[in-house]
């Protein structure tokens, strides 16, 4: 029993440590720098666009591959961080140049994938040899929120679905997979909860990473100026959030959250919104 | 499981109820929500309140909120609002009240189950088992360790050897519980927390449980007050265990007294029965009959002796009765030669002619500072003790030798039977006699005068014997001063 057998040193370490600051500050640095050229005029809206997403999506993954690293006390490949950010760039800079080259964005969780199978993401709960019914849990939650947001949007507030254009929807819920999700869940989740939760109770981790989440989402330039829109996406990504929490925490793996998040959001881009 | 199947149920039923209903009983209807959120809030406390409560909105809000598109909020749109308000105030409230009141009813269960497996005495080690059976059995949590400290020594169940500068030893040191909300290498954090056990508001021990999740505050407080309990419980049971130890020995020693007495009376009215007998008898023989002057003389001869084994009986009982009382034997000390001291000791003895008396003393031997009185009485009784036991014909030899600035070593030894090596450390103790001593009087005092005088003198007495081969009794009397 670790606490009669095992020497106790309190922890010291902060909820910040292991943070790539010079990569953050340069991401963000980068966004600057285009948003006031854009401004100037030196530059076009859609690169902007293209910086703003690599640098929101690179920054919350590199951070959090760099907590998840230190915390499990594993080696990532050198550069991985910058790895992740350049697979994020291209696949922003061809989904902008091409209607099918969204689909770029799918190499980021592919190469994410790969650094889980070898286990260098078991600090963020990401690994072999995950338990089947979490997933199916994650799974059955995604696709009734997702259900009750399609019912609920489309009978209440009267969204139709974008059947006819699944091209769409496709390429819009590539950038969820892609980009989207992974950040948010690997982020806010599988590093910012994680660590939380293991300082704090649960409750108090899983509502503080919610709210940060929360802030992200509505602060999403990309999310419609819309009241009804503004308040749905409060209330789900609320659900959303907390639930991937208590997932996390119950079965200890992201797995589950990454599918209840990538089923909510094909719900959300079936809606006609945006 | 049935539970959760009913509340499913009745979620789905008022559903289907309220969407197929005309408008205005579908307002009433709604009210339906109440029951398995309330029941749910009864059988799995705040989470199952909170959730059914959750559930239940979310299936009844895009109907009322189609409404507030459709009418704008009317009143009744407001009331459904407020309905959804109260199903999770209720869903909340009535979760939290029925799990403070399951929690408080675990913690006596709990409590008395503890109790329980304490009334039985047992070993430490068996008892903090016991213990922490039962609260692994209640507790719930992933692992449970109990660990006690007694005299020197600290007993531990449920887990290995206490680990210096682990949570549980720095509990044990401070006496203020710890909480570790992670003590690290898992996929999810396994909380640790150790609370003190307190005995009069000292940590005689701690409480350690562990568990993969959450452990609550509230968790944590019971278990705090559980381990207060189970510190005055253990304490309890011990200082019990220890007052029936006590107990049995007092008895023991009650009987093993009153055994003594028996016995040592029997010896007494014995050792005073013997010469009281010979002097009656002499005496009425000399009262009814003329005898011979020599035969008057022997009579007279037999007569003094046995007046004065029974003066040495009774002095023997006065001395221990004062060192019994605690009252220290009074001495008239004095500057008293050993050589003659000894002689005239052993010429007394030497008179019953059984054995053959060897004197051995070194040629100019320091005086003593001693009572020569009590001197006297301690070579007696050593002598006649060599003599009591040691066949007749033997030798029994006195030697007194000079100790360099510690006084004369005088020393008695025999040839008898000697002494078990199991009585010897009993041997000064008062009315004891050693086993197997046959038919040779005595009433258990002597040696226990000997050695209460030798202290007095401020001596040191000592005695070797081996069965079969004789007993050696060695002692010291300090020199006197120049």
């Amino acid at each position: 029993m670790w606490a009669l057998e095992q020497l106790w040193i309190p922890r010291r370490a902060s909820v910040f440590s292991d943070t790539p600051v010079a990569l953050v500050v340069g991401l963000g640095s980068a966004w600057f720098a285009a948003a006031s050229l854009a401004n100037a005029g030196w530059l076009p809206s859609a690169v902007v666009e293209v910086v703003a997403l690599t640098a929101t999506h690179g920054a919350l993954l590199a951070v959090a591959l760099a907590w998840g690293a230190a915390d499990a006390g594993v080696r990532l490949p050198q550069g991985s961080a910058a790895i992740t950010v350049v697979l994020i760039a291209a696949g922003a800079t061809a989904g902008a140049l091409h209607e099918w080259g969204g689909l770029a964005l799918m190499a980021t969780p592919l190469w994410l994938a790969g650094l889980a199978f070898r286990g260098r993401l078991r600090g963020l709960g990401l690994g072999r040899g995950n338990s089947v019914r979490p997933i199916v849990v994650g799974g059955i939650i995604g696709a009734l929120l997702g259900g009750h947001l399609l019912f609920s949007a489309s009978q209440t507030l009267g969204y139709p679905l974008r059947a006819e254009s699944w091209l769409i929807v496709l390429t819009r819920w590539t950038y969820d997979l892609g980009a989207n999700v992974i950040s948010a869940e690997l982020f806010f989740r599988g590093a910012l909860f994680n660590r939380l939760q293991r300082r704090w109770s649960f409750g108090a981790a899983a509502a503080l990473a919610t709210a940060l989440s929360l802030i992200r989402y509505v602060s999403d330039p990309l999310l419609p100026g819309v009241v009804e829109v503004v308040v749905g996406a409060l209330f789900y990504i609320t659900v959303l959030g907390g639930i991937n929490c208590w997932l996390l925490w119950w079965s200890g793996s992201l797995a589950p959250g990454l599918l209840s998040s990538a089923l909510f959001f094909l719900a959300y881009r079936l809606l006609a919104v945006g | 499981m049935r539970e959760l199947t009913a509340v499913a149920a009745t979620l789905v039923g008022a559903t289907l109820l309220t969407t197929y209903a005309e408008p205005e009983t579908a307002l009433l209807l709604r009210h339906l929500y109440l029951v398995p959120v309330i029941v749910a809030a009864l059988r799995f406390g705040l989470i199952g309140g909170g959730m059914t409560a959750a559930t239940a909105v979310l299936l009844d809000a895009p109907r009322v909120f189609a409404t507030i598109e459709r009418d704008g909020l009317t009143q009744p749109a407001a009331e459904h609002l407020i309905t959804f308000v109260l199903l999770i105030g209720a869903g909340a409230l009535v979760g939290r009240l029925a799990a403070a009141a399951h929690s408080q009813r675990q913690r006596f269960e709990t409590l008395l189950a503890v109790q329980r497996a304490l009334t039985e005495e047992a070993p430490l080690e068996v008892a903090l088992q016991r213990v922490r059976a039962c609260l692994a059995a209640r507790l719930g949590v992933g692992a449970i360790g109990l660990i006690v400290r007694q005299d020197d020594r600290v007993a531990v169940a449920g887990g290995g050897p206490l680990v210096a500068g682990s949570l549980a030893a720095e509990v044990l040191e401070t006496g203020r519980p710890q909480f570790v909300p992670d003590v690290g290498g898992g996929a999810r954090p396994r909380r640790a927390f150790v609370a003190p056990l307190l005995a009069a508001g000292e940590p005689i021990g701690a409480l350690a449980v562990e568990r993969e999740g959450e452990l609550t505050a509230a968790e944590r407080g019971a278990i705090a007050t559980l381990a207060a309990h189970c510190g005055l419980a253990l304490e309890n049971a011990r200082l019990a265990s220890r007052q029936r130890r006590f107990t049995e020995e007092l008895a023991e020693r009650i009987a093993s007294a009153t055994a003594t007495k028996s016995a040592f009376v029997a010896v007494a009215s014995h050792e005073l029965r013997t010469p009281l007998t010979a002097l009656l008898g002499f005496s009425e023989l000399l009262a009814k009959r003329t005898f011979e002057t020599a035969e008057v003389q022997r009579m007279s001869d037999v007569m003094n002796r046995e007046t004065e084994r029974l003066v040495r009986i009774v002095d023997d009982f006065l001395d221990l009765s004062r060192i019994e009382r605690g009252f220290e034997l009074r001495l008239s000390r004095s500057r008293v030669d050993v050589a003659a001291a000894v002689a005239s000791a052993v010429e007394v003895l030497r008179r019953a002619g059984s054995h053959e008396l060897v004197v051995e003393c070194e040629d100019a031997l320091p005086a003593v500072d001693a009572d020569a009185d009590a001197l006297d009485r301690i070579l007696k009784n050593l002598v006649s003790n060599a003599m009591k036991y040691s066949p007749p014909g033997t030798a029994v030899r006195v030697a007194a030798r000079a100790r360099d600035g510690a006084g004369v070593e005088f020393s008695v030894h025999d040839a008898g039977r000697g002494i078990p090596p199991e009585a010897l450390p009993h041997v000064f103790e008062p009315y004891y006699r050693a086993p197997g001593v046959g038919s040779a009087r005595g009433a258990g005092l002597g040696l226990a005068v000997v050695k209460s005088l030798i202290d007095a003198h401020g001596g040191v007495i000592d005695l070797e014997s081996e069965p079969g081969r004789g007993t050696r009794v060695t002692f010291v009397i300090p020199a006197s001063l120049p």
